[in-house]
């Protein structure tokens, strides 16, 4: 879903891969939710049974000639997701979304959990594009560590595309005020 | 605390710091509980490390303006990611997991716990709720709000919206679509106006070269340096920051009375009760659990007062076994958010504003606005790359924008974009403008929050939250950003980019915990003496539209003055 490489001619570090952007995810995945269990309290992972649900979502959608798996996988050892084109994956993520499947097909926790599927499915985009636009692929080597353990290393790649110029002291773009609370109270 | 306080106060959000303030300046002893960390505080060097020496502080001596700005580093991922950033509803302990909310849907919640709560991280709209949303709506008339409001808005302290780049295009928009505007806190007819924001108007040198902005960040006032929702630790000392999250307001003026200690990393897990001589209950105190410990306590009070959220009163209710009321965590309002996203050429700008660039990342997050009482509102917004690509164009219930046929003349985009169409749009971002449309939405009994009957966190059953929209809130939505969209285009946007946010959009939230059905109009439980409730919850509708952040405020005011006649005079 995020902006590649060749495509739109940018230096190769500004692709989502070399940025890691799918390692905030798996890391942010395994994060998100912890419960407690009966004597202790423990950690959700959840990126690994996301995998497999977008694997199981590309298989019903193949199988119903809703998309059209590719003769090869991008990933050695991918599962039938990794097969589809750009297009049919985003149509396997709106399918997930819209529940436009058979939700029991699909692994737990997300097994006839709707309101879960379409929780999770949502969350696989904005974690992406919150990984890909912020600071977070600049902590470079540092940025698995733990959050209070990371260095910036360069100047983060999706603030340099948009053209923001980073944490600023201040702007001297001061018009006037339209209104004062002193105009009001009297 | 070293005695039995007078009061315990669960959160120190927007609500808890402001009535601990007003007791501890009646000389009422009061402890102030939070379940996050303490930014600022040199008895928490590094908050989400270790826990600390101590447990609480009540000595201003102990706030350290220097620490809180090293701490606020104002990056997006570091200060905002919803899983581990600083400002997260979760404990201090930043490996850990931020705790659970099940919305089964879609959903965004911005939430944070830590002394501040949503202060921490709120843009400082302090605008008074519509009067007649108020009146002839609540137990309690607008009038009886307006010397509480005024107190607030001189505490705080609270003045209007400098304008900068993105104020003056929306302005030039609004007067263009046929507004005109509203030169008043008491909102009665449609037109803009600068936000009423708890931020201290920029230093009178802040467009002098003769003073570097390293200089001005540590001198009063804002520096307009934008992106308010990352902290802001620019000022000459921690009370003088200029964002007034409580944190740097409320809170050490509470201190500076010598009656308040604020303790954090304790989550409040039960508020016990007894039974009186005459068959009522009554609140005695607190079960607390320490976040970095695991270790409960017992603490007692002579009154308990909630102010832990729209979310979190509820269940803590729910799981303390209190009397059981039909209301209880029903009702929720949020507002029904939408957002729309103009882009312009350089050419126009140039032309209007006499810049190239909007500057979205300059000024105050959120500095002017559009009231429609009976719809709601319009504000605008310039966030951070993160966020505005996260919440603008990665979250919505249209779907993605590339498999829909556009059928609208009013929007050239719906929904979410991927791949060329979000490149695009974030390559424009240093000349979009957005705008936050704020619906008054309706209380519906069906809108709630209860326990989820089979997931529990350390503290209990987690808290499950459903929210639809009624059909007039779809209305009132349909119509507000439709009149956002003319806005955008009279200013001279050549692309309008809708969202389509999704229903569960949590960033204001309120009336969980209803006056006039779970408390009284002193904001008392009626089921429950000496247990008060100082947050959003206690608001009885979505205030017309308006943010919340105010009217709670004014109302813990209110709250302080009554619950000290009641059971301290």
């Amino acid at each position: 879903m995020l902006p590649s490489t060749h495509q739109y001619g940018y230096e190769s570090t500004y692709n989502a891969i070399d940025l890691g952007v799918h390692e905030y995810l798996i890391s942010g995945l395994d994060q998100n939710i912890s419960i407690q269990k009966q004597l202790e309290h423990q950690a959700v992972p959840l990126a690994y049974p996301i995998a497999i649900m977008l694997d199981s979502a590309a298989t019903q959608l193949v199988n119903a000639s809703q998309v059209h798996p590719l003769h090869n996988s991008q990933f050695p050892d991918g599962g039938m997701f990794s097969y589809l084109s750009k297009n049919d994956r985003i149509r396997t993520l709106s399918a997930l979304e819209n529940l436009k499947l058979d939700l029991y097909l699909l692994p737990s926790p997300f097994q006839n959990n709707g309101g879960m599927v379409k929780f999770i499915t949502d969350a696989l985009n904005r974690f992406s594009m919150f990984g890909y636009y912020s600071e977070w692929p600049a902590y470079g080597t540092t940025r698995l560590n733990p959050p209070g353990y990371r260095t910036l290393e360069f100047f983060p790649p999706g603030w340099f595309l948009v053209g923001y110029p980073g944490v600023s002291l201040g702007y001297r773009d001061f018009r006037g005020f339209l209104l004062t609370m002193a105009e009001v109270n009297t | 605390m070293r005695t039995e306080p007078d009061v315990i106060v669960i959160g120190a959000g927007a609500g808890g710091p402001v009535i601990a303030k007003e007791l501890g300046e009646l000389g009422i002893r009061v402890l102030v509980l939070d379940a996050g960390p303490w930014y600022g505080n040199k008895k928490w060097p590094e908050p989400n490390k270790n826990r600390g020496q101590v447990k609480e502080s009540s000595d201003p001596k102990d706030l350290d303006g220097a620490l809180y700005r090293n701490q606020l580093t104002r990056l997006e991922n570091d200060m905002d990611d919803l899983i581990n950033g600083k400002f997260r509803w979760g404990p201090a302990d930043r490996r850990r997991s931020p705790w659970f909310r099940n919305v089964p849907d879609r959903s965004l919640l911005w939430q944070v716990s830590g002394i501040g709560g949503g202060t921490l991280h709120y843009y400082s709209n302090s605008p008074r709720a519509f009067p007649e949303a108020i009146d002839n709506e609540w137990p309690i008339s607008y009038n009886e709000l307006i010397p509480y409001y005024e107190k607030v808005e001189a505490t705080l302290p609270v003045e209007f919206a400098p304008t900068t780049t993105k104020e003056a295009l929306f302005y030039f928009g609004a007067e263009k679509a046929g507004y005109s505007m509203n030169q008043t806190l008491d909102v009665t007819s449609t037109g803009y106006r600068p936000q009423p924001n708890a931020i201290l108007p920029p230093n009178e040198n802040l467009m002098n070269p003769n003073y570097s902005m390293e200089e001005i960040s540590h001198m009063e006032g804002c520096t307009l340096s934008g992106l308010c929702g990352q902290g802001c630790p620019y000022g000459p000392s921690l009370e003088k920051m200029a964002k007034r999250s409580t944190v740097v307001s409320y809170v050490p003026l509470a201190m500076e009375t010598g009656n308040v200690s604020f303790r954090p990393n304790t989550f409040v897990t039960k508020v016990l009760t007894e039974n009186t001589a005459g068959g009522e209950r009554r609140a005695t105190g607190v079960e607390i659990r320490d976040t970095w410990t695991g270790e409960t306590e017992e603490l007692r009070a002579k009154v308990v007062v909630m102010a832990a959220g729209c979310f979190e009163t509820p269940r803590l209710w729910l799981n303390s076994d209190l009397p059981y009321n039909s209301w209880v965590g029903r009702g929720l309002t949020n507002h029904y958010m939408d957002a729309v996203t103009g882009t312009f050429d350089e050419s126009t700008l140039m032309e209007i504003v006499g810049s190239p660039s909007t500057y979205p990342f300059a000024g105050h997050t959120s500095g002017a606005r559009l009231d429609y009482p009976g719809v709601g509102m319009i504000e605008t917004l310039g966030e951070s790359p993160g966020i505005a690509a996260q919440s603008l164009f990665g979250f919505s219930q249209y779907g993605y924008n590339s498999l829909q046929q556009n059928d609208s003349n009013m929007w050239d985009q719906r929904g979410r974009l991927v791949g060329s169409e979000l490149d695009e749009a974030m390559k424009n971002y240093s000349r979009t403008l957005s705008l936050l449309i704020i619906t008054d939405d309706e209380v519906q009994y069906s809108n709630r929050v209860e326990l989820d009957p089979h997931i529990e966190d350390e503290h209990g059953p987690v808290p499950i939250i459903h929210y639809s929209p009624s059909e007039r809130s779809k209305k009132r939505r349909e119509e507000l950003t439709k009149i956002a969209t003319n806005i955008l285009r009279k200013a001279g946007a050549k692309q309008v980019h809708r969202s389509d946010l999704p229903p569960n959009y949590f960033i204001h939230i309120h009336s969980t915990m209803r006056m006039g059905y779970v408390v009284d109009s002193s904001c008392e439980a009626y089921q429950v003496e000496r247990l008060f409730i100082a947050d959003n919850s206690v608001d009885y509708n979505g205030l017309g539209g308006p943010n919340p952040t105010a009217t709670t405020q004014a109302l813990a005011t209110r709250t302080a003055e009554k619950l000290a006649l009641k059971y301290f005079s």
